[in-house]
């Protein structure tokens, strides 16, 4: 294993090498993860993982063991230093001041796997994108093909939809992202549309599904697999991207290919894709039926630690507005402008203004917008004003897309933690 | 010797060695990385080793100090669901004694 690759660099938080490891948990762990290993990797790559790990086990460096709950920065292979969350699979999350750009680099956007197996090593001569199912014909497309259908590109934010799980109040378990399991990315690829009319889907089609090559470690963990219905697959802005702001997808991000339905949560924007079925009934699946479900209510709310009667997929992203300048805490001088810019976005409408207060929410003005980069884009905003005195004070914003939705001031609590968008606040003091 | 002859020695005798050391990709159309092998132990205390050992079966140990601290009954509906929705190879007692060790060293901070 490389050096630079087992390097860890931890921010706020204890860390201590060595201990005394359980032996059994550790043959345990070295041995699962060979065996992840092996599925991916060549019989070359297998022996130097398996070296590594033994000379680790021998030297006694098994990395870092972190207690807290801390944050950690760690540096994934081809990414910055990002939050770790979990390391397997990996969920990295992005530090909030990357936001700050207008397109996140491919480096710093953040990282989110379900299941363990997850591709490290692909080879474009093998893969291919099946297309079948309920269709006149199969389709069996490599790179170079996929690369031949139409190349369309656009701006478009991926959200996790637990982003801001963490601040629910009661906790939800899960990851527990804070604001930075997002990004702003330029995809290009191939229209989903295109490709489902080269394959010609039958009438009565009602699903499309899609799987990645990711899998779990057991026989019985469900491959994550999910579905469109055959309406919104054959919508004009779904793709296949096989670029993210220019380059070839990164391995953490799914590459070589992945379905980008820009304006809908993250769990449909499935990573390293391999398949796609057209089903003539509804697609049944544990990650559609179980899991990312939300409340069928207006606001996918119900009161704070209850369960709600019924629910439906979770689909569009609501809209949502962030503070970042100045940070939270910040200590300004007094009689100098305070210069705050953010980000506003929406599943898929515009933003129609966003409106900042200084004064914890009692008066409003309406903040200058930055460069419109389509409906899918997060946009930048900014907002300069000069305290008169100085004192503690309570900024917000609050964003409104172009069909009216907006954020509340207090959080929509749904049993899984997700679509967090309450208004957010940040103290600063001027002196 | 000619310094000339020496100089162009040594820059082919340091390309052949740095030929040698680069990882020779078969083929150029794989893409490969190596993920981090990163570990977490957790707290000491009765159940430990049967959580440390069972729960990686799936998953790293982060998940675990990862969580804001919940009640031994939501612990309880965590490990349940791994049994039961993922199929996770615990029996009962092991189960019992992993939803205890979890309320008791990574529970609720009341």
């Amino acid at each position: 294993m490389r050096e630079n690759e087992r390097r860890i660099f931890v921010n706020t938080c204890k860390h201590r090498h060595g201990g005394s490891p359980d032996p059994g948990s550790k043959e345990v762990y070295s041995f699962l993860r060979g065996v992840i290993m092996t599925k991916n990797l060549t019989r070359r790559d297998f022996i130097r993982a398996v070296g590594g790990i033994t000379a680790m086990a021998v030297s006694g460096d098994l990395g870092p063991d972190v207690f807290a709950a801390q944050k950690r920065m760690f540096q994934f292979p081809e990414k910055d230093e990002l939050i770790l969350l979990t390391s397997r699979p990996p969920n990295l999350e992005t530090p909030l001041h990357h936001f700050k750009k207008r397109v996140t680099p491919n480096k710093s956007l953040f990282v989110r796997w379900h299941i363990a197996n997850i591709p490290t090593s692909i080879d474009l001569k093998e893969w291919r994108l099946k297309v079948g199912g309920h269709t006149e014909k199969e389709l069996l497309l490599s790179m170079d093909e996929l690369k031949k259908f139409e190349r369309v590109t656009y701006t478009a934010v991926i959200q996790c939809a637990g982003n801001g799980r963490s601040f629910f109040e009661p906790k939800i378990p899960g990851a527990q992202w804070e604001h930075g399991s997002m990004g702003n990315v330029t995809w290009t690829g191939a229209r989903l549309r295109d490709i489902l009319n080269r394959a010609g889907m039958k009438s009565g089609a009602i699903d499309v599904s899609f799987n990645g090559l990711d899998t779990g470690t057991l026989p019985t963990v469900h491959d994550f697999i999910r579905s469109l219905p055959a309406d919104k697959a054959m919508e004009e802005d779904v793709m296949v991207a096989y670029e993210m702001n220019g380059e070839p997808l990164l391995l953490l991000n799914g590459y070589p290919a992945r379905l980008v339905v820009p304006g809908w949560y993250a769990p449909y924007w499935i990573k390293a894709l391999n398949e796609i079925s057209v089903w003539p009934k509804r697609f049944e699946g544990f990650w559609m039926d179980i899991a990312y479900r939300i409340p069928d209510n207006p606001c996918a709310c119900v009161p704070p630690g209850s369960t709600p009667q019924k629910t439906i997929p979770i689909r569009r992203m609501n809209t949502r507005s962030l503070i970042l300048e100045p940070e939270d805490g910040a200590r300004l001088s007094l009689k100098k402008p305070v210069r705050m810019m953010g980000i506003a976005f929406s599943g898929g409408f515009k933003i129609k203004d966003v409106i900042v207060s200084v004064d914890g929410g009692k008066n409003w003005r309406e903040a200058k917008l930055g460069r419109d980069e389509g409906r899918y884009s997060w946009i930048q905003w900014f907002h300069t004003w000069v305290p008169s005195k100085p004192g503690r004070y309570g900024l917000m914003a609050r964003a409104m897309n172009g069909i009216g939705e907006s954020q509340p001031f207090e959080s929509l609590w749904n049993p899984a933690g997700y679509m967090w968008n309450k208004i957010e606040k940040i103290g600063i003091t001027v002196e | 010797m000619n310094m000339k002859i020496l100089l162009i020695f040594t820059v082919l005798f340091s390309s052949v060695l740095f030929a040698l050391s680069q990882d020779r990709t078969p083929n150029a159309t794989v893409r490969s990385i190596h993920l981090p092998d990163i570990r977490t132990d957790l707290k000491p205390g009765e159940g430990r080793e049967k959580a440390e050992s069972l729960c990686v079966i799936c998953h790293s140990l982060d998940y675990i100090p990862m969580q804001p601290g919940f009640s031994k009954a939501q612990w309880a509906a965590i490990v349940n669901k791994m049994i039961k929705v993922f199929g996770a190879p615990i029996n009962e007692a092991d189960a019992n004694l992993i939803i205890n060790y979890l309320a008791e060293k990574y529970g609720s901070k009341e």
